[in-house]
């Protein structure tokens, strides 16, 4: 157990009339990137809050970094740290100003305060801006400076609840490669939500697939793909009796509900093209198209819950955020 | 956690609050509007009329001590709702996760409270000046109000932040802190003396909080008598220990 930073046992948040976290067990390896996937509502947010000491559990143990996270809620408070979902930052202080307050809440000692504040707002690219209202940043401006504030007490482990969301692609694609660096450049671990699957591949070494409350597959990304049994094909053939003809090649042909496509699944998509086409020109079968479809965790995350993750809510909770950075910066 | 910790974490959250007001000073100006109704056409009315006895003072000089006092409690008695309104945003959330201590953040935030309602006070003795009350001022009078004021705000904002952590929404706080606002002031000795009351009235305003106040301010910028003083800030101190003890229970509930 010594290199795990996060070990949570059987945990479990019965609310008035709704089982948020129903007996979720994992671990996060020291200095990994660990994302919890999933739907809003999954109860991603509430593991998160449960680990960081807001929200006490119904059952179930946590030790963060070898620490009873239900008796010592103190000490593990000083090794976190914390960039919540809403906007965090305070719009009518600097940027500077934001940072210093919560170097001082977490105890860093005076004679380095003023330098590593410095030092962490140059790291983020903020310090031309550090003296300007925070009211005035943009959205990923605002998102680096709580990342600013979560990282300037060195924490061991960073906890970020949906970083992304209300960023436009280009602001994401920066914080994800800046929250990598960050990972190697203060050692920290970072324990993530998200409900993009791709940021979980990009950005994450191991995910937890979560729904309704459960945890149901904890992975590497590219292994979560892998058991998906490889790529998928999909013919498109006026050919009557297409499909029987897949079969009889020995081709395992799946469901594909627009009339004269067929979906196969092969293990290594670009090498079978070739003898596919040869075998069904072979057959009388005429083509019209092929495509390949690599397998993503969107397919993954099918696999394992039977739905897809529900795009209206998160779309619905992205547009909540945005007015909330609009509100601030009015 | 030691002492020096815990009082430093109160003082970081009271300068953080106390530097956004530097950012938007306007706030103070609004606030000025409502005092100087009271002390400029209530008191300058009722002096004129002389409609109630206040013995060898004028009115106006009766007044002011209650009109700095209203003032204090209205920054102070809708403090939740900026409160409710981080919880909204996240920022309480954040506040939360350090290891900062909820009484040292209850704390901090009332004490702010406090600070900013002496900007009030400054703006509305300088108004009395002007209109020509005449208020003793000497360092000591000056500091005594001061600190009267200070655990006054500390008081009524963190009932103000306990409200909020029961009631949870801006529109509730601002409902409550109204409704209980005048009640308080009527029910005190801000406007006329407590010998003028009926006893049911008497018997509210000496438990209410208001009246100490008054009655403090009273004795160190106009009367000179100090005999009650002890005891006026005795009552204020036990109901802002009280509150802010309170609160810090119940401050976990704003989340959730």
């Amino acid at each position: 157990m010594n290199d795990k930073a996060v070990v949570v046992k059987g945990l479990t948040k019965i609310f008035p009339r709704v089982k948020a976290v129903d007996d979720v067990s994992f671990t996060v390896d020291e200095k990994g990137i660990f994302g919890l996937l999933g739907p809003n509502g999954a109860g991603k947010t509430t593991i998160i809050r449960m680990l960081l000491t807001l929200t006490k559990p119904t059952s179930g143990g946590i030790d963060i970094f070898g620490i009873n996270a239900l008796s010592h809620a103190a000490r593990v408070r000083q090794i976190t740290g914390y960039v919540p979902q809403g906007v965090s930052v305070d719009g009518e202080l600097s940027g500077y100003e934001n940072v210093a307050m919560y170097s001082r809440l977490y105890g860093v000692p005076g004679s380095e305060r003023g330098q590593r504040i410095r030092d962490i707002l140059r790291y983020l690219g903020l310090q031309n801006r550090a003296g300007d209202l925070t009211d005035t940043y943009s959205g990923g401006m605002m998102r680096r400076l709580e990342i600013a504030q979560a990282l300037v007490n060195r924490p061991k482990i960073l906890f970020l609840d949906e970083p992304s969301i209300g960023l436009d692609p280009a602001a994401q694609m920066a914080l994800w490669e800046l929250i990598r660096r960050a990972r190697d450049e203060f050692d920290v671990t970072i324990l993530l939500t998200t409900h993009d699957m791709n940021e979980a591949d990009i950005l994450c070494d191991r995910i937890g697939i979560m729904n309704r409350g459960k945890l149901i597959v904890t992975d590497e990304p590219s292994r979560l793909k892998s058991t998906m049994g490889g790529d998928v094909l999909t013919i498109s053939s006026t050919t009557p009796c297409c499909a029987d003809k897949l079969k009889e090649l020995g081709y395992s042909v799946t469901s594909n509900f627009t009339e004269g496509q067929f979906d196969i699944l092969v293990s290594n998509g670009e090498r079978s093209i070739p003898h596919l086409l040869e075998s069904l020109n072979e057959a009388g079968v005429k083509v019209q198209s092929v495509s390949i479809k690599k397998p993503t965790l969107d397919d993954v995350f099918l696999k394992y819950t039977g739905t897809r993750i529900e795009e209206g809510s998160s779309w619905d909770e992205t547009r909540q955020v945005r007015r909330t950075f609009r509100r601030l910066t009015e | 956690m030691n002492l020096k910790r815990y009082l430093s974490i109160v003082f970081t959250i009271t300068e953080f609050e106390l530097r956004k007001l530097r950012h938007d000073p306007s706030q103070i100006g609004l606030r000025l509007v409502q005092p100087v109704l009271w002390l400029v056409v209530f008191g300058g009315v009722f002096t004129r009329i002389r409609a109630i006895p206040t013995g060898d003072y004028s009115y106006l000089q009766f007044i002011t001590p209650g009109v700095l006092a209203q003032s204090v409690l209205f920054v102070s008695i809708f403090y939740g709702i900026a409160v409710v309104w981080e919880r909204d945003l996240g920022l309480l959330d954040k506040l939360l996760a350090t290891p900062a201590p909820r009484s040292a953040i209850v704390l901090g935030k009332a004490l702010s409270a406090g600070v900013r309602s002496i900007l009030q006070a400054v703006a509305i003795i300088t108004l009395a000046l002007i209109i020509g009350v005449d208020i003793t001022l000497t360092p000591l009078s000056v500091l005594g109000v001061f600190a009267i004021i200070i655990l006054f705000g500390i008081c009524f904002s963190s009932l103000s932040m306990g409200i909020a952590s029961i009631f949870r929404t801006r529109e509730r706080v601002m409902g409550i802190g109204q409704a209980i606002t005048m009640p308080l002031f009527f029910a005190s000795n801000a406007i006329y003396p407590i010998s003028l009351m009926p006893d049911w009235l008497k018997a509210i305003s000496i438990v209410n909080p208001l009246s100490y106040v008054v009655d403090a301010m009273r004795g160190l910028l106009v009367t000179g008598d100090l005999s009650s003083l002890p005891l006026d800030i005795l009552a204020i101190f036990i109901a802002a220990a009280v509150l802010v003890v309170l609160t810090s229970f119940s401050f976990r509930r704003l989340l959730s």
